[in-house]
């Protein structure tokens, strides 16, 4: 190695260390004892790995995760599903008004989704669809802008014989999207799914805006439950219970890296 | 149409090809068939779009003409009541003027970053795959975790900075007020620029080798080539990053809400640090601490519209300085 490169490959293990010192401290604080709590210690004299079982067990973890992987799981299903479904429709077919369609596909990509969120609460309340899982069913049925363009990009270049011989037997579109596109699209389907996952999995005002307290998600759960009986936030509960939050979604990325990648260079809009 | 210069990134419109039309089907006929099955395959997204974006901004236009407070059911139409009063309101001009600030603020500061760690990783070191995933990975945790952490960093008593500050002989600081809670947030927020590395890194590595080798043979530096050659072929990834950079942070809510001091801080975002009362924050205040539904709605609409130009103003910008013409698939469609 010359010096060169030597001096570069220090620079960035410090700069990993830089960014993964806040994981660092999230497992420092996760083991503290309670009584450590109150003042600094740098590190806990006596590590208590019995912290993650009571952050499962002092509150109802696990429905909590329940509610999250439910709606996670409904939610990403349905989209990459639909998304796919829109997107063989953008990239392997035409019509009148198609291309002005796409661009507000675009544009809907560029739309902030929070400035319809609160409208849409509003809407949902009088539909009685609050505190119910129907509006992740609805979001995820009616697909997502980025998906879809992901899924349009990859059919788009599947070669035309693909589909030739099907469309001179009289087969039917959504028969060849369904035999022969998506039998071929498992790459992007799996890191649609992931995508999807994580983003839901994440959603925070999603839920806290739709659910009721004893309904509601994971990362509800843990910004606002781990407390004392004094009131005063237990942070070595809150810690633990946000590492077994976090960790899922982390080994999805890191056995998927591939297709997150793979997502957010296509996202580069290349 | 503020999308176009994607569009044509994108190379989309032309792209689709019609199969060739078969000897034993009339083209015409054909042609029909295939509109009407582009229509049943957009047929969810179009619904979705018209339910669950265009009613509800429609909705939410209607009700900031209103003074309706979500729940008594006779709400009174005030015309552009609210509208006249948010352009008055003090407190809505100073956040519209922090959110932008904060905008100016994370938007260059994510982007050169993660450029800087793309240009990192992107030289041949041992281990440069691990190096990457590493980076990137604070970019994956969810956003309550995220703030949580950081909370737990910056906590006064027992955080690790003040922790590190004593040890350097520094007077400890209430990181999570006025007027470091700020400060807090824009770390919080470029703790999270490796999403913006790996698009960086993406376009990187669509510049080809050559250009560089014939830069260096003529005599130009690393910043001359980088400067010259790199930043006009990624430009148009550094301007993806640009505009749903600019679009994202306009609308930061979740983050500021979660460092706040207080516990479960959802139910009221008024008690936060005004440094990090953030446009979104405001908005959900007078939706839910408040319940001034109109003046809320809005809000929303104004900052639907600021987006809306502050957009179309970066587009025009983009198709006069962004670089498109490296891709070699786009020439012959």
């Amino acid at each position: 190695m010359s010096t060169r490169r030597f001096a570069l490959f220090i620079l960035l293990v410090a700069i990993v260390g830089l960014f993964l010192s806040p994981f660092a401290w999230l497992v420092i604080v996760a083991l503290k004892d309670p009584s450590e709590l109150a003042a600094l210690h740098w590190l806990p004299e006596h590590p208590r790995p019995g912290n993650f079982v009571e952050a499962v067990t002092s509150i109802p973890f696990l429905g909590y995760a329940r509610n999250s992987l439910m709606i996670a799981g409904i939610y990403s299903v349905l989209v990459t599903l639909t998304s796919a479904w829109v997107g063989f429709g953008f990239a392997r077919l035409s019509a009148p008004g198609k291309r002005i369609l796409f661009t507000i596909l675009l544009a809907t990509m560029m739309l902030p989704q929070i400035i319809t969120l609160i409208p849409t609460y509003l809407i949902f309340s009088k539909l009685g669809m609050v505190d119910t899982y129907w509006p992740w069913v609805l979001w995820g049925l009616s697909g997502a802008a980025f998906l879809i363009f992901l899924f349009r990009q990859f059919f788009a270049n599947m070669p035309r014989e693909l589909e030739e011989a099907a469309v001179l037997d009289g087969c039917s579109y959504p028969r060849i999207f369904w035999s022969i596109f998506v039998p071929q699209s498992w790459p992007v389907l799996a890191a649609s799914l992931v995508l999807s996952f994580t983003w839901s999995w994440g959603d925070y005002v999603g839920p806290v805006l739709l659910l009721s307290a004893d309904r509601t998600t994971l990362p509800v759960a843990i910004a606002t439950l781990y407390t004392n009986p004094q009131g005063i936030p237990s942070n070595n509960l809150l810690a633990a219970g946000s590492i077994i939050y976090i960790v899922p979604v982390l080994a999805l990325f890191l056995f998927a890296q591939r297709g997150f990648v793979a997502g957010f260079s296509t996202s580069g809009l290349k | 149409m503020t999308a176009s210069p994607l569009t044509a990134t994108a190379g989309a419109p032309s792209r689709v090809r019609p199969a060739a039309a078969s000897p034993t089907t009339k083209p015409a006929r054909r042609g029909c068939r295939r509109a009407g099955a582009f229509y049943l395959f957009v047929a969810p997204w179009l619904v979705g779009l018209i339910g669950l974006t265009v009613f509800p901004l429609g909705y939410a236009l209607w009700l900031s003409m209103t003074n309706s407070d979500g729940l008594s059911p006779n709400a009174r139409f005030v015309g552009l009541r609210n509208y006249r009063e948010l352009l008055s309101d003090p407190q809505t001009l100073q956040v519209l003027a922090r959110t932008g600030l904060f905008t100016a603020v994370t938007v260059p500061a994510t982007i050169v970053g993660g450029l800087f760690l793309a240009l990192l990783v992107n030289r041949p070191i041992p281990g440069r795959a691990v190096f990457r995933t590493l980076l990137y990975l604070p970019a994956v945790v969810p956003p309550v975790a995220a703030s949580l952490t950081f909370k737990l960093i910056f906590d006064r008593d027992t955080g690790a900075a003040n922790a590190l500050l004593e040890a350097v002989g520094v007077k400890p600081v209430t990181w999570l007020t006025d007027p470091f809670a700020r400060y807090v947030l824009v770390m919080l927020v470029l703790w999270g620029c490796g999403n913006c590395m790996i698009i960086s890194l993406a376009g990187l590595q669509d510049v080809p080798r050559e250009l560089h080798e014939a830069a260096m043979v003529d005599g130009a530096s690393t910043w001359q080539s980088f400067r010259r050659i790199t930043v006009p072929i990624i430009s148009p990834v550094l301007f993806f990053q640009v505009v749903t950079g600019i679009i994202a942070a306009l609308q930061t809510f979740l983050p500021p809400v979660l460092l706040a001091p207080t516990a479960g801080a959802t139910s009221d975002v008024k008690a936060l640090p005004q440094g990090n009362t953030l446009y979104m924050v405001h908005v959900y205040a007078q939706y839910f601490n408040s319940a001034r539904f109109g003046y809320a709605s809005a809000l929303l609409w104004v900052l639907f519209v600021i987006i809306l130009i502050v957009t179309a103003l970066i587009f025009k910008v983009g198709a006069r300085t962004v670089f498109y013409g490296v891709d070699p698939k786009e020439g012959d469609r």
